[in-house]
């Protein structure tokens, strides 16, 4: 006996409507519909309500027939063949909302389709019908208006979070408005776009108008002027129409893209941070999907670059926000076509010359930072003397007392910052090992052993109870007595020892003031 | 081709053209006396076993033997190695082009041994001259260095003991020696190349031509798109060696893979060769041999087409032969983009 597996089809609606959460996914639908009805323009209004918001979109299209019409309601039933939307579930996003209304004007007739409460009864396990009316009308003005009622967003979103700015950024970002069809030559219809919010939502202007089009700033090949140079350096990269041939078949690669400094950046819309959306993407229907941005080397760093492959034969996931077949040997072809793209823009004298451009004004940034620091440790100096933060400079200190007191008869023969008894020094004629640190104290912080230690160089003694507190408690199962008037320290352990304490800071009679050389 | 009579295939002149060649090769490699000897009484062409071999015989004056021994060692046979001996060895061999003795730089080398190094070729280079006024065959001047700074002060060195015009008139191209221990690291091989020319251009040598000494196959195309000539190659006989079949310059398949019927080589095409490098002969020379003899056609077409791109007018053909080559090669398509950037106008 053969059965058949079975669909629930009212989960198989819920779970689809409640795999998109953003109503902007309503809006890259919708744009993506009439972009394939040939509209030339489309207007798509969001209105603020109390349980959601109204989204009515209308386009001048082909509209749609009747067969279309039930594609439209029905899922996986979708009479696209490859372009986005071919599974037919992104319309289904539309059953979050209390009414679906749809209009639309083909080949001189008129229909009428409408669908009360489809959220409210999905949620009650019951599938929501549409009324279909259709009435004769005068062909010529054909068309689609859909209009959505209290369309529920995901949990968190608020139509009020909806500004222009971020809907404009959206849309070059993540929709067919944001196409980089027009640099291929390809025959590409132009399509306008305007958005018009409520003023609940966003009250700065009055409309956004757009178009079907993602433009690259301006070209600046040469560096500016000021701190960051190549800031708005930018080159385009002419696009690029590749076949390759894989196992199993060909396809076509489209690549286009540019490489630019932040304030390029800046220059062109960004759906959330820059980081997020700069890179290598990959796209089909010449909308964003997924980035590749291993395509570029590490030390490259993909913010540089914005480059979009798109390619008709990779598939999504039903989100749309993956690809779904990266397991196959197209994806691999494909991908492996962009990384050769790629690496020959990263070597392009242009993009290397760049690089050079960041990195000489990194380097003067550097040398003006060095002089503000170098100024104030100037002052510092003049202010204060000599006054050594480090080991080596303790024993700069040293050297310069022996030099002012020839009778020390002391200098300094080795240093090796790293080691436990940093600097071995010729004392009357003879070698010593010698612990450096500013105060007699670090010695006993950084738990020198002393075994090994005949002097504890030190620019001065530092906090005497500190000091007192190693005489009581001991150090290491020794005991330490400090002679410090003496200028030593006896540590009792299997052995006893006396180290001598040289202390740089009495030493120096008086604090050298260096003359300044300028 | 030497034997050719015996497994019935015509003669590869067109592919067994140039021979190379190096005084050390008689004397690093523990040969009696009277072999090496016997080895130079007759010129190689001139020996019944070579002929019909008509084609070039470079004779390398062994000084990188100088990386790994203090001095060539000849005292095996109770020479005393020195430019004479060496240039002796050359015209015994009958060279039909000859360097001067050289004493090749380490990576390693400090600045002052690096000096004292060219000094000593320099005092080659002026016995060089004085010994081959005679000597009907080109003669190449070994230059040593990695990069502009250390070739040009290799040059300095040498005209402090040669008058710069009489390089000039005694040589007939350069040698570019000492790349061998940066044979695997590509950015140095091709900064080595296009500095060389450079300091060719800068030096009155623009016109010569230039081989480069000990480097082979998978690097051949970049350096050559650069400017090279000549290189010296064995690694279609290594490869064989190591049971490798080359497809192309740039692949290599295992020797069991082979679908000998696709490559329409005079060796491929030959029955008896093929059931050779299929195993099936008693000694292990006669599987290898043709397949080195196949390698080392397989490098030579290629470079035959590598030439006719870049005799072509712009550098198109050049290009596309690059980007055929190392589109799929992640290790050497940088160093291709950097050729095709360098030299021939960059992609974009």
């Amino acid at each position: 006996m053969k059965k058949s597996p079975k669909v629930n089809e009212v989960n198989e609606f819920l779970e689809i409507a409640s795999d998109f959460e953003d109503p902007l996914e309503v809006i890259r639908e919708s744009l993506s519909n009439s972009y394939d009805a040939d509209a030339t323009e489309v207007e798509i209004t969001i209105q603020n309500q109390p349980n959601g918001s109204d989204i009515i979109i209308e386009d001048d299209g082909d509209g749609m027939n009747e067969r279309d019409l039930e594609s439209f309601f029905d899922l996986g039933n979708s009479r696209k063949t490859d372009s986005i939307g071919y599974k037919g579930h992104g319309t289904k996003i539309f059953y979050k909302s209390d009414r679906i209304e749809v209009t639309t004007v083909h080949d001189g007739t008129s229909y009428r389709a409408v669908m009360d409460d489809p959220w409210e009864k999905l949620n009650r396990k019951e599938l929501p019908e549409y009324e279909l009316t259709k009435n004769s009308v005068r062909s010529g003005n054909p068309g689609t208006k859909i209009r959505i009622t209290n369309f529920r967003s995901g949990y968190g979103f608020d139509a009020e979070e909806l500004t222009y700015n971020k809907i404009h950024h959206y849309l070059k970002w993540k929709t067919i408005a944001g196409s980089t069809a027009h640099y291929l030559g390809e025959d590409m219809r132009e399509m306008e776009i305007a958005v018009t919010l409520d003023d609940a939502i966003d009250d700065t202007r009055a409309q956004l108008v757009t178009s079907n089009r993602l433009d690259f700033p301006a070209e600046q090949l040469e560096p500016s002027e000021g701190e960051y140079p190549a800031e708005r350096m930018c080159k385009h990269y002419p696009a690029k129409e590749i076949d390759i041939e894989y196992e199993g078949g060909e396809t076509t690669l489209q690549i286009v893209g540019m490489v630019g400094g932040k304030k390029t950046r800046n220059e062109l819309p960004t759906y959330g941070r820059h980081s997020a959306q700069f890179g290598i993407w990959f796209a089909k229907d010449h909308i964003k999907v997924e980035r590749l941005n291993e395509a570029v080397s590490h030390d490259n760093e993909f913010l540089h670059f914005f480059f979009v492959a798109n390619c008709q034969d990779i598939e999504l996931s039903a989100n749309r926000e993956n690809i779904r077949n990266k397991a196959s040997p197209v994806y691999q072809a494909v991908k492996e076509e962009v990384e050769y793209y790629l690496s020959k823009v990263t070597q392009d004298p242009w993009f290397k010359s760049y690089l050079e451009t960041r990195k000489q004004a990194d380097r003067q940034r550097r040398t003006a930072d060095q002089q503000s620091s170098l100024k104030d440790r100037r002052e510092r100096i003049e202010k204060m003397g000599f006054e050594p933060d480090n080991k080596a400079e303790v024993l700069l200190g040293l050297e310069r007392a022996a030099i002012e007191d020839q009778s020390l008869s002391l200098s300094v023969e080795d240093f090796d910052p790293n080691a436990d008894v940093h600097a071995i020094l010729r004392q009357n004629g003879r070698l010593r090992n010698a612990a450096v640190h500013q105060t007699l104290t670090g010695l006993f912080e950084e738990e020198v052993p002393l075994e090994n230690t005949d002097i504890a160089v030190c620019w001065t003694h530092g906090d005497p109870a500190e000091l007192k507190e190693y005489e009581r408690n001991g150090y290491f199962g020794g005991e330490v007595s400090l002679q410090l008037e003496e200028g030593g320290l006896q540590y009792h352990n299997d052995d006893s020892r006396y180290i001598e304490i040289i202390d740089v800071e009495s030493l120096l009679t008086s604090k050298a003031v260096p003359t300044a050389d300028d | 081709m030497i034997g050719a009579d015996r497994v019935g295939v015509d003669p590869l002149t067109e592919y067994f053209d140039a021979s190379m060649m190096s005084v050390s090769s008689l004397t690093d490699y523990n040969i009696t006396k009277e072999r090496y000897e016997a080895y130079l009484e007759t010129p190689i062409k001139e020996r019944e076993l070579f002929e019909p071999f008509n084609g070039v015989v470079f004779a390398d004056s062994g000084g990188f033997k100088f990386l790994n021994n203090a001095e060539i060692d000849g005292s095996d046979f109770e020479v005393t190695m020195n430019q004479e001996t060496v240039y002796d060895i050359q015209k015994a061999l009958g060279s039909d082009i000859i360097v001067n003795l050289d004493h090749p730089i380490a990576p390693g080398d400090s600045h002052q041994e690096r000096v004292q190094k060219a000094e000593q070729t320099a005092e080659n280079i002026h016995e060089f001259l004085n010994l081959t006024r005679d000597f009907e065959g080109a003669k190449y001047l070994t230059l040593h260095g990695y990069n502009y700074s250390m070739m040009t002060e290799f040059l300095e060195v040498i005209t402090n003991e040669v008058p710069l015009g009489v390089l000039q008139e005694g040589f007939d191209g350069i040698a570019l020696g000492s790349l061998v221990p940066k044979k695997d690291n590509r950015d140095a091989l091709i900064k080595a190349v296009t500095d060389c020319r450079e300091v060719m251009n800068d030096w009155g040598f623009e016109n010569w031509p230039l081989h480069v000494l000990g480097i082979a196959s998978r690097a051949i195309p970049i350096l050559t798109a650069l400017g090279a000539d000549s290189f010296d190659s064995s690694t279609h006989l290594h490869n064989a060696i190591n049971g490798k079949y080359n497809r192309s310059m740039m692949e290599q398949v295992p020797l069991d893979d082979v679908d000998f019927t696709e490559c329409d080589c005079p060796i491929c095409q030959s029955d008896l060769l093929v059931d050779r490098m299929r195993g099936n002969t008693e000694y292990q020379k006669d599987v290898l041999g043709p397949v080195a003899m196949h390698n080392l056609i397989v490098q030579k077409r290629e470079l035959a087409d590598l030439r006719q791109c870049i005799k072509q007018d712009g550098t198109d053909a050049l290009i596309e032969y690059l980007e055929e080559t190392f589109s799929r090669d992640k290790t050497m398509r940088q160093y291709a983009h950097k050729v095709v950037n360098q030299s021939l106008g960059g992609y974009f």
